[in-house]
This record gives C-alpha cells, structure tokens and sequence, in this order.
C-alpha cells in the first residue's frame, strides 16, 4: 500500500475530529505531535485542511430553517456582499444538490439469498436483481448511475442518447446508451454478458487497458489485472441469464462449479464430497432453489451417494 | 529558522495553489502514473524542509525547480531508467510551467468546482458529506439520521474528503482507497 494514501487517510480522520464539538486540547496535543512527527505528515494535513476550507463554501448551500449548528470552525459566517454574489450559482446548486440528498434508501437495493427482485428506475430503466446482490442507483438529469457493490444484476436500459448508463462494478466500469446486459461481480472478479445492443467496459479509474466494446451475445471475464474478452454465442448468454426464471443452466460444467452455483442461491449448501465426484461434467436445466431434487437426479442418473442433513446435502461417488 | 504558522500560511497562499500545474508537470516527466500522489508529497515535504530554513523569496520556481531535481535523484537511482530521461529532464526548462498565470478562482468558481466534485462522489458518500457539511451535523448527528455507526459516516467522510480536496486540487475527483476489498466489506456491512 502506498505510505501515502495511508498518511492522507489519517489527516483526513484529524481533519474530521478537530471539527466535533467534543474537541479538547489533549485531542490538540496528540494531533500536534502526529504533525510534527514528520515533514509528510505536516505537508499533506495541511494539503488537506486547505482543499477542505473550499469545500466549506457548501455550507453556504444550505437550506433556510435549518437551525445552524452550534459554533463549528469549518462554518464561517459570511459577509452580506459574498452572500448576495453567491445567490445566483446557489439557485443552480440547489437545484440539484436536494434531489441528492433525498436519495438514500430510496436508491439502495438489496436482495438475501435466494431472493430476486425488479427494481424500476425513475428513467424507465429495469433492473433485476439476482441471490445475495447489493446495488445504488443514482438517476439525475446528468446522469444515470448505478454502484454494483456485489452479486448480479439483469440491466435493460431505457435508451437515452444525452445520459450514459454506467455501471460501476468494482474494477470495472460498464457504459451503455440502450441495452439488455447483465453485470455480475464477486470482489473483484466481474463478468458482462450482453443481451442486445452495446456496451463499453472500461477499467475503472486510470485508463490502463484499452476498453472492451461488447455486442450481443458478447461476454467478458475480468479477474483483478486479467480480463477475457469472448464472443461466445447468444445462446450462451441467455444461458447465463436464466436465473430470471429461477432456472440454472449448466452445459459441460464441473459438479464442482454446479454446486458452487446452487450455492449461491440456498442456505442449504451442497457439499461435494470426493475430488472424483467434484470433477463429474454435467449439463441441463434445474430450479435455483430445489437442491433436493438436483441431488435425487444425481443420485438416480449418475448413482452417486446423497446424505442430508440439516444446512448440507452432501454429494460422493 | 520559520515558524509553523508562517510557513503554514505560505503553503496555503503561495504552494497550494500550484497544484495542477505541479501535477501536470509530474505526469509529463515521470510514466507511472500511480506514483504521481507520492511524488507529489515528496516534492512538498522537501519544499517544506528547505524553505524552513529561509522562505524562498519566489514559491513558483522554488517549487519546480524541487521537483524536477527530485525526478532526476529518482531516475538516476532508478537502473531502468534511461540516461536519455534524465538528460531530458535535465535539459528540461522548467520554464514552461512558470508562464501560465495562476489562476485564483473566484468565491463563485469555488462553489461551482465544489459541486461538480460533490456530483462525482458515490451517492452513500455524498449523502453524508452533504448532512455534514451542507446540514451542518455532527458526526454522531449523521449516523443517527442514517442508521448506521458512526465508524461507517467517518469512513465515507475520508473517502468524500480526499475526493473533493483532489478534485478542488485539479485532480479528477476519484482516488485510491487503502485497501479496495476492505473498503468493499465496509460498504456491505451498512
């Protein structure tokens, strides 16, 4: 980790606590020796507290009625000839920053395992939300915006030429005008597949790689630096989007990847028991949520041994 | 020997607000990109030391002129480095950045460039940057309003600052996190 980073990080937390009420002088005398610990120390506090003063000017965005807080140094009170000239780009601030603030809740969405759910954006857009999936949607005259902190989600884009669609997916970041796309992302491994229409995935942050233009029946796989680009097949792809209909598809995949895929939807988790019986290759459609009856097929086709017990159907050859 | 005060004062005036032109000046000579924030403290903990000794009558070409000698000790340290690099740099009239007048942004421009940073920001971040900067609570005030720790309402207040400082600092308003994952597990905890 860079020292630096870590040295802003813990400017920015002096920073924070010197503008509490509950700030006393042994705060003070602990801060002020932090500081003079050591010259980057200092410079980059400093650097900070000087960026932040600026954004104290948001102070002067305020709404009228809400009292003011009790004497904090990050408000200043401002003269009546800076207050007039700040009027007219307030107007224009305002107008926006309320909407912002009124966004919480209303834009976070979250579903438990196993659970799926539709979440209609004010644009028109739909997003279908997988097991275990955690996302925030932001839709502004600007912009739409959506922060897919984890799982998979099913995208069909309202188009709207004058406001891209991005989707922010870790380490990378997904921009679409009108599209049917799916996103899904387990830390920093993150795969798109794409429906209809086209989709840019760029890195996120510094512009190392060359984005991925996708179309349909496009899909790529990114893990940490590494990303995969496969134009694999429409039918592919749907297959991979049958969690829309509570089916999982699987075409020549590991008993291994299967359960790890059951997984994700259940409480009650598969356990493969031997490395003989993980490797199995296995194909077909099955409900997300019947464990039992993916196990009772194993068990019938495939004579493999099934034991269950409460939380774990365990699977060996 | 300077006092702190004077020098505090002279970094906010005179050194601060070279930051664009300094970072610009940093990316043109030096090609990792993810080393321009350290390089940058560098040059402003040694401009820190030297000008403790005796205020430089000029902060402008103090300031380059630390740098670029900071970027030669570094590239001639640097095996990989070619020697063409160094010589460049050396040959490198510093010149250059000095001719572009800085630019003092008005009370008005501030505001504008302030919301255009808060714009950037996630909307989790900007929601409790926004109740506590803009509404004026305290941090504990933020948490209860939100439901969450006041652990999680500090955390996004770090994040939301050194964005909006880089932002207000000529950067684009995105930085890195300590640790992505960690940050990550922190936000789903909420």
């Amino acid at each position: 980790m860079s020292s630096v980073v870590q040295t802003e990080e813990i400017a920015a937390r002096w920073l924070l606590r010197r503008e509490e009420d509950d700030w006393s002088s042994d705060d003070q005398a602990r801060l002020d020796a932090w500081l003079d610990a050591s010259p980057e120390h200092k410079v980059t506090f400093w650097r900070l507290e000087s960026g932040w003063q600026k954004v104290d000017r948001l102070a002067s965005l305020r709404r009228p009625g809400v009292p003011e807080a009790s004497a904090r140094p990050a408000l200043k009170v401002w003269r009546p000839a800076v207050v007039a000239g700040l009027i007219a780009a307030c107007l224009v601030a305002v107008a926006v920053i309320l909407p912002a603030s009124g966004l919480l809740g209303r834009d976070s969405y979250a579903t438990d395992i196993g659970g799926r759910a539709t979440a209609p954006l004010a644009d028109g857009t739909k997003v279908e939300l997988n097991t275990q999936t955690r996302l925030r949607a932001a839709v502004t005259r600007k912009g739409r915006e959506v922060w897919l902190e984890r799982g998979e989600a099913y995208f069909d884009v309202a188009h709207d030429a004058s406001r891209p669609f991005v989707v922010h997916a870790g380490p990378k970041t997904v921009t679409v005008l009108g599209t049917k796309f799916s996103v899904r992302r387990d830390g920093d491994r993150v795969e798109v597949a794409v429906v209809e229409g086209k989709v840019r995935v760029a890195d996120t942050g510094a512009a190392k790689v060359k984005p991925a233009l996708l179309t349909r029946g496009d899909m790529v796989i990114a893990d940490g630096g590494s990303t995969l680009v496969a134009a694999t097949s429409v039918e592919r792809v749907a297959s991979v989007l049958t969690w829309r209909q509570g089916l999982l598809s699987f075409d020549q995949s590991t008993l291994s990847d299967a359960a790890r895929e059951f997984n994700r939807y259940n409480r009650r988790k598969l356990v493969i028991g031997d490395p003989q019986a993980g490797a199995m290759r296995i194909g077909g459609s099955f409900e997300a949520e019947n464990v039992e009856a993916f196990a009772r097929l194993l068990q019938e086709a495939y004579g493999l041994k099934v034991e269950e017990d409460g939380d774990s159907v365990k699977i060996s050859s | 020997m300077i006092d702190d005060a004077t020098l505090k004062a002279w970094f906010f005036r005179e050194v601060f607000p070279l930051e664009p032109a300094l970072t610009r000046y940093l990316r043109r000579n030096w090609r990792n990109e993810s080393d321009i924030a350290d390089l940058r403290q560098e040059v402003y903990a040694k401009v820190y030391s030297a000008a403790r000794e005796r205020l430089p009558l000029q902060a402008k070409p103090f300031v380059f002129t630390t740098a670029r000698n900071h970027l030669i000790n570094l590239a001639k340290r640097a095996q990989i480095v070619s020697i063409e690099h160094v010589a460049d740099l050396e040959a490198s009239a510093v010149a250059i950045d000095t001719v572009t007048p800085d630019r003092h942004l008005t009370a008005r421009d501030e505001l504008r460039r302030v919301q255009a940073g808060l714009d950037r920001l996630p909307p989790r971040c900007r929601e409790v940057v926004v109740l506590r900067k803009i509404e004026g609570l305290s941090t504990k005030e933020t948490a209860l309003r939100l439901n969450v720790g006041s652990d999680t309402v500090e955390q996004q207040m770090v994040h939301g600052m050194r964005a909006l400082v880089d932002f207000m600092m000529g950067g684009a308003g995105k930085i890195r996190r300590p640790q992505a994952k960690k940050g990550a597990a922190k936000a789903t905890e909420q």
